[in-house]
């Protein structure tokens, strides 16, 4: 049992010929020890994914769905005026047909920018805070208002989770990056500019007003 | 000198434990930031097709409700019942929760409704995009 030999070790009682046993046997306890911490880090980390990979999901759904609702329901408003115009009248109008390719192209750019949006994902305020400390740059606090209301807005206020990540569309902002549904971040158009083309072609068309309405509110709920 | 051994078994044990449960929460918590990620992309991924395509029949449907609103025929009458019925499924379809549990089945329904519609309007089905049962048959993980 040379390694109680190890743990005894005083550093007082050393003869020369024992130095290399010692030195070997102190260099294999680092050795399994280190190798002790790394399986526990793959066994850790094996169960933090699973433990929140459901959870990431669910979140990731419900911010999914409610960026593509508006894009979706016109892309069917103006889809519908097409089939309408191809039954009712001799030709389509080109600004018809134009229309709806902008809002593919439109729905195209939005998918593609959330998919590079939550392939690398901005660092959690709480792990900026943790690098800070080590640091020695002082604790960044990570709610400023003690729960009574923040006069720096809504996105100033972090919930407890560690794994603030950000929000995506015009849900309320409480976390720490935006997902760009935001129309200049998008190549291309904005949504509100296609609802506003679509509302035009409406009036254009003599369709009728109830179809206005719906697309403003559409437009009011995206602003 | 037995009472002092076992005492050294101990700090053995208990510092190879340390260890790994050091490593283990610290693997825990990568894990926790990885699985948060990877699961945010496939649900943001599975959310927003979903979402595209019921709002597309939401907004198909709105509009031919709108169309054809005003005509008294029996035809026209037909129609907007169906047009109603698809509209009525989706109001209370609430598509954009992952945990609901009859997501697929409901999901079957409007799809079936839409090419109901779109059958009585004589429009052509081809967008192809969302006929067909688009996407993975499972929606959660």
């Amino acid at each position: 049992m040379s390694w109680v030999k190890s743990v005894q070790y005083s550093g007082e009682d050393v003869f020369d010929e024992d130095a290399d046993d010692i030195n070997l046997q102190d260099k294999e306890w680092k050795y399994n020890m280190k190798k002790r911490v790394k399986d526990g880090y793959v066994d850790g980390i094996d169960h933090g994914k699973e433990a929140s990979l459901q959870l990431g999901f669910n979140m990731g759904y419900r911010e999914g769905a409610a960026s593509t609702m508006a894009i979706g329901q016109l892309k069917g408003i103006i889809s519908a005026i097409q089939c309408w115009c191809q039954l009712q009248r001799p030709d389509t109008p080109t600004s018809v047909t134009d229309l709806l390719q902008r809002v593919v192209k439109h729905e195209d750019s939005l998918m593609e920018a959330m998919k590079t949006v939550l392939e690398n994902p901005v660092p959690s305020v709480s792990d900026v805070s943790e690098n800070m400390e080590d640091l020695g740059v002082g604790e960044v606090e990570s709610s400023c208002c003690g729960g009574g209301g923040c006069s720096k807005g809504s996105d100033c206020c972090r919930k407890d989770s560690d794994m603030d990540i950000g929000p995506i569309l015009p849900q309320k902002p409480r976390l720490s990056f935006t997902l760009p549904t935001d129309p200049f971040t998008i190549t291309g158009e904005s949504l509100e500019q296609l609802l506003q083309c679509c509302m035009d072609i409406v009036s254009e068309l003599g369709l009728p007003q109830e179809l206005i309405r719906h697309l403003q509110q559409l437009k009011s709920a995206t602003e | 000198m037995a009472h002092k051994s076992e005492d050294l078994f101990d700090c053995i044990l208990m510092a190879d434990d340390r260890f790994h449960v050091e490593g283990y929460w610290e693997g825990f918590d990568e894990g926790t930031r990885q699985g948060m990620v990877d699961g945010r992309k496939h649900g943001a991924s599975h959310g927003a097709k979903l979402s595209m395509e019921v709002s597309f029949y939401y907004g198909f449907g709105i509009t031919w409700k709108c169309l054809l609103q005003n005509n008294t025929d029996m035809k026209a009458r037909k129609r907007l019942k169906v047009l109603e019925s698809l509209l009525g499924l989706i109001q209370k379809f609430p598509h954009e929760e992952p945990q609901y549990e009859h997501l697929q089945e409901d999901m079957e329904k409007v799809r079936a409704k839409f090419r109901q519609v779109c059958s009585l309007l004589n429009v052509p089905t081809d967008f192809s995009d969302y006929v067909k049962s688009g996407g993975s048959g499972g929606i959660s993980f």
